[in-house]
């Protein structure tokens, strides 16, 4: 009975990672074949893969949105972690009426569609160039601001607090540590997943974010990847084979983040059943 | 105030007291930055929306027009659709993708389970794809001679092909297919995350008791992930009430307007069309007041501790 | 205690400055109020291997007095858009561009919508030497705002194999109707197996080519809905209907298979703009099997057989520059026949400069399309295009139109489909 629910479990796992991995298998594929290849949808590999990458690195300036795109993502995701945890972990544990009201009232702020703020937000923006110009449009600090502070990870880190063991709070207390040392020393290690689990997603959000660094972001020098991969496809005549290996390329750092990352979802497991 | 001899033969209260307000104040301090960094950049626009929502005309021209725009919505056969689409959307595809989504991570959670990094790695990865790669290969999957027909056909479950991208009703399948696609990992690493934290003893103790994996699964796990699935679940809805890069991207709303979204409709008469960014933004006030109202109803369905 | 929490969150906040400024410190360069910075001009465009190519040729070609320095910045044509709209609409003109590149369907809503934030630049060139159907898109109240670019000037590119083997000659589709082409259609289909063309029933472009052949548009003159009373669309609309029932239509849902449909062999006609031909020359294995045709016309008085798909002209905006920017414009794609020879030969890019149709360059033969001279036939068809106002509202109208379509290929009437979109898209765009 047990090995027969252990074979379905198998069975099903199997079939979600087939369905799951089979369009990146197809990317790679396709990464090696010619433009019309994958128009075609040819499933084998080819033989242009040399030619893929120089005609990439020839025709636009991946370097530079690679890096550009790496500093907005690990500044963001390293003080999105922060200010978010430093407010879920406040929010839940110095519990108030009035903090309450006031969480309720930041969530709404998820809620709006990103579209509908955009213009308004340019606007201060455009407003913060004239007399802070290194924070204004066209900065990578603007690009990074308004995606640091977000609900979604406040609400996300309080909801996992709830699931903290407060007595901790207290034995910490009791040990003589100040608040703030409670927070570093005791919660930030113990909610290891947690925090492992939030930077996966606060990289690939800021990695993959398009609409913002698209109306902010101007000069080439600035640019990230999901903008350069939307110019790739542009055009009348779009080169697929490029796009593929341009989209491999900018897969890889998530894909990555998450490789390491999820380790520690493992290391967790191990740490409770040690405890 | 008029107890002062109260608060003097009590000096241990009087320090608790202290204590208490010392620790509201730095409770203050853990929430002062995400206060300030919120109201600047969501709710000062917002409020800038808002006041956009009250205008109409094209571009630049706006003119007041009070609560007009409200009331063109509901003349608005593209709305109505745009939100009748939506809500399809929200109740097939929210409740199925969480349920798999903690199916896989329970499944995935149990530390006996061979090539347990692979297949979590394999089901995380469709929301690390890029959007171009994802909308192409779904076209492509689902187009008349693709994949998608091309297996129904060898498994004899259809007899000629289906025209998933152009028949109204198989579009939205399609999207929801492909939704369900993207997101399930991205809900399932909430869940493993969660996973960690829940006291391994718990189920020894069910074990011992005699209790099936599926009673544990109902009994233990879905309390302990509770404040975890509501969270997702609020989550989901949001994205599923601003769903935007699937439609515009696979389907592009069509076939007609069979699966436009509120957000696509948004983005359509604020950039597609001549810029109506007025009647953009009351559209986008829709979105708001109706995810105030699911949310409420989920945060009284889950009864959220106080 | 207390102090070390203060200490602590001092720190915090001194490192969340310091790695904002380390972030923002390499980038300089951007100028305070947008567009002009000494001599330098920024132009936007979207098309690496077209128009993008074509600015950095007029760069090169730049002979004025003025020493210009041209920032070409690329971005896709959706993204640009976005990006004009937010930035114009937000008063804010900090980031944008001396000049854009705006496709013609769309230029109108721009102009009207943000009037002050073009800069009209009739002065500097002289607007009878572009193909005059050009003319209304990129002008607003008399006054000319954009310099004419690429022509999107149709053609029925076809399989001169397959047409062949079901028994047509060239003769047979030079200068036909719509019908005609839909009959030819179903013969080769029978004949050889093949489709006769692929479709995406997502985008009504055809329809567009089919109208803009006789005169007509989704608007008239005036900019007030035109679908009821609009013989053209009508007729234009049984085409198409007779189209998608005739079982020759390969359906795609995507660029990318719209392509493959004739890369791979699949489809025997393309009726589209010029610029499809290097898609088509793409899939070097079909050399010499291809033609280019006339645009097939519709069965009513005054039409004709050549229509338009795309194409955009450049604005300049109405900022810092902006003298400069209508200068480099007017010195390069303007008024210089040289490089328009150059743009033909280098980039592949047929311009709407009428001057240019009679240069060695415009002659020579395409091996690809068995000799023909493929860039002579379209600047020749491209002077035949009839004038069309697009008026505010294409988009937005083709959106109501497509989910009508839908009702009328299931069979609903003809009169009550345009009746309904007309009320319709009435109650949307006063």
């Amino acid at each position: 009975m047990k090995k027969v629910k252990r074979i379905f479990t198998y069975l099903f796992l199997s079939i979600a990672s087939i369905i799951s991995i089979f369009p990146f298998l197809w990317m790679l594929v396709s990464m090696t074949n010619k433009s019309v290849d994958v128009t075609q949808g040819k499933l084998l590999p080819g033989t242009h893969f040399i030619e893929n990458v120089k005609g990439l690195f020839n025709t636009v300036d991946i370097g530079t949105a690679l890096i550009n795109s790496t500093i907005i993502a690990v500044i963001t995701t390293f003080l999105t972690l922060l200010i978010g945890s430093l407010a879920g972990y406040g929010f839940e544990i110095y519990r108030s009426r009035g903090k309450d009201m006031i969480f309720n009232i930041l969530l709404l702020s998820m809620m709006i569609p990103f579209a509908a703020i955009m213009i308004p937000l340019y606007r201060f923006f455009g407003g913060v160039s004239a007399s802070v110009p290194f924070l204004g449009i066209d900065t990578l600090a603007a690009a990074i601001l308004p995606t640091v502070i977000t609900a979604f990870f406040i609400f996300f880190f309080r909801q996992n607090t709830k699931m903290f063991a407060k007595e901790l709070v207290e034995a910490g207390r009791i040990d003589g540590l100040s608040e703030l040392g409670i927070f570093f020393r005791i919660y930030l290690p113990t909610m290891k997943t947690t925090y492992a689990a939030a930077a996966i997603i606060a990289f690939m959000n800021s990695w993959n974010n398009y609409l913002w660094p698209l109306v902010v972001l101007q000069s080439p020098e600035n640019q990230t990847i999901p903008l350069l991969i939307s110019n790739l496809g542009a055009g009348y005549s779009p080169d697929y084979g490029l796009i593929m290996t341009a989209i491999v390329i900018a897969t890889l750092p998530t894909a990555i983040v998450f490789f390491v990352m999820q380790r520690h979802f493992v290391a967790g497991m191990m740490g409770s059943v040690k405890g | 105030m008029s107890q002062v001899t109260h608060g003097t033969s009590y000096p241990s209260n009087k320090k608790s007291f202290s204590n208490k307000l010392r620790k509201n104040y730095i409770g203050w301090l853990f929430i002062l930055l995400s206060v300030l960094g919120i109201s600047l950049f969501y709710f000062y626009p917002m409020v800038q929306a808002f006041i956009l929502s009250l205008k109409s005309g094209m571009g630049a021209n706006l003119e007041f027009v009070g609560f007009e725009n409200y009331a063109r919505l509901f003349n608005d056969p593209t709305f109505i659709s745009a939100l009748t689409n939506t809500f399809i959307y929200l109740l097939v595809q929210v409740p199925a993708m969480i349920i798999l989504a903690l199916i896989f991570s329970v499944l995935l959670n149990d530390s006996t389970l061979k090539f347990r990094g692979f297949f979590r790695t394999a089901i995380f990865l469709p929301c690390v794809t890029s959007l171009v790669a994802y909308a192409v290969i779904f076209k492509y999957l689902f187009a008349v001679d693709g994949l998608v027909n091309k297996f129904l056909m060898d498994l004899s479950l259809i007899s000629e092909p289906l025209d998933w991208l152009a028949d109204p009703f198989l579009a939205k399948i399609t999207i929801i297919i492909a939704i369900t696609w993207r997101w399930t990992g991205y809900n399932m690493i909430f869940y493993l995350s969660a996973l960690q934290n829940v006291d391994k003893s718990m189920y020894e103790a069910a074990r011992i008791d005699g209790a099936s994996s599926i009673q544990q699964f109902f009994y233990i796990t879905i309390p302990m992930l509770k404040p975890i699935i509501l969270f997702t679940s609020i989550v989901s809805t949001i994205g599923t009430l601003q769903l935007f890069d699937e439609v515009m991207n696979i389907t592009n709303g069509g076939p007609g307007n069979a699966t436009l979204s509120i957000s696509m409709y948004i983005y359509n008469l604020s950039f597609e069309y001549t810029p109506d960014f007025g009647y953009a933004a009351t559209v986008s006030y829709v979105i708001v007041i109706l995810v105030v109202i699911l949310s409420f109803i989920q945060f009284k369905v889950a009864g959220d501790r106080k | 205690m207390k102090r070390i929490s203060k200490k602590l969150l001092f720190f915090l906040f001194l490192a969340l400055i310091l790695t904002l400024a380390a972030c923002s410190g390499g980038n300089e360069s951007g100028s305070d109020e947008g567009g002009s910075d000494g001599n330098t001009i920024t132009a936007w465009a979207w098309d690496p291997n077209f128009n993008i190519a074509a600015l950095e040729l007029a760069k090169e070609k730049y002979s004025g007095e003025e020493g210009i320095e041209l920032d070409i910045i690329e971005n896709a044509q959706d993204d640009i858009v976005q990006k004009l709209n937010t930035g114009l609409s937000s008063g804010t003109m900090k980031g944008m561009p001396n000049i854009v590149l705006i496709e013609d369907q769309r230029a109108q809503s721009f102009l009207q919508s943000y009037p002050d934030a073009f800069y009209p630049i009739g002065d500097y060139f002289n607007k009878e030497d572009f193909a005059s159907y050009k003319l209304p898109p990129t002008s607003l109240d008399g006054k000319q705002y954009g310099l004419p670019f690429d022509t999107g000037v149709t053609g029925l590119f076809y399989r001169t194999d397959y047409l062949e083997e079901a028994g047509f000659t060239k003769e047979d589709l030079t200068n036909i109707t719509w019908k005609q082409y839909i009959e030819i259609g179903k013969t080769v289909k029978e004949k050889t197996g093949h489709n006769f063309l692929s479709l995406d029933p997502n985008d009504l472009g055809i329809l567009r080519v089919m109208m803009q052949s006789a005169g007509a548009w989704y608007t008239d003159e005036e900019g007030n809905i035109n679908l009821v009373d609009n013989e053209p669309l009508r007729l234009a609309l049984e085409n198409y209907k007779a189209i998608m029932e005739a079982d020759m239509v390969k359906l795609n849902s995507d660029w990318s298979q719209y392509i493959a449909a004739f890369n791979s062999g699949d489809v025997a006609t393309v009726p589209a703009g010029n610029w499809i031909a290097p898609s088509i020359e793409a899939e070097e294995s079909q050399a010499g099997k291809w033609a280019v045709a006339p645009t097939p016309r519709l069965d009513i008085e005054g039409t004709v057989n050549a229509s338009n798909q795309g194409g955009s002209s450049f604005y300049v905006l109405n900022i810092d520059g902006k003298e400069k920017a209508a200068e480099f414009l007017a010195n390069t794609f303007g008024s210089n026949v040289e490089f328009y020879d150059e743009l033909v030969t280098e980039v592949g890019a047929l311009g709407t400069y009428t001057p240019a149709a009679e240069s060695e360059a415009y002659q020579v033969e395409n091996e690809f399309f068995g000799g023909q001279q493929l860039i002579s036939d379209f600047s020749k068809w491209m002077e035949e295009i009839p004038q069309v106002d697009y008026g505010m509202n294409t988009y937005g109208i083709e959106d109501i139109l497509a989910a009508e379509i839908q009702n009328y290929l299931n069979g609903k009437s003809l009169e009550d489909v345009l009746a309904d979109a007309q009320s319709q898209a009435e109650a949307q765009f006063k």
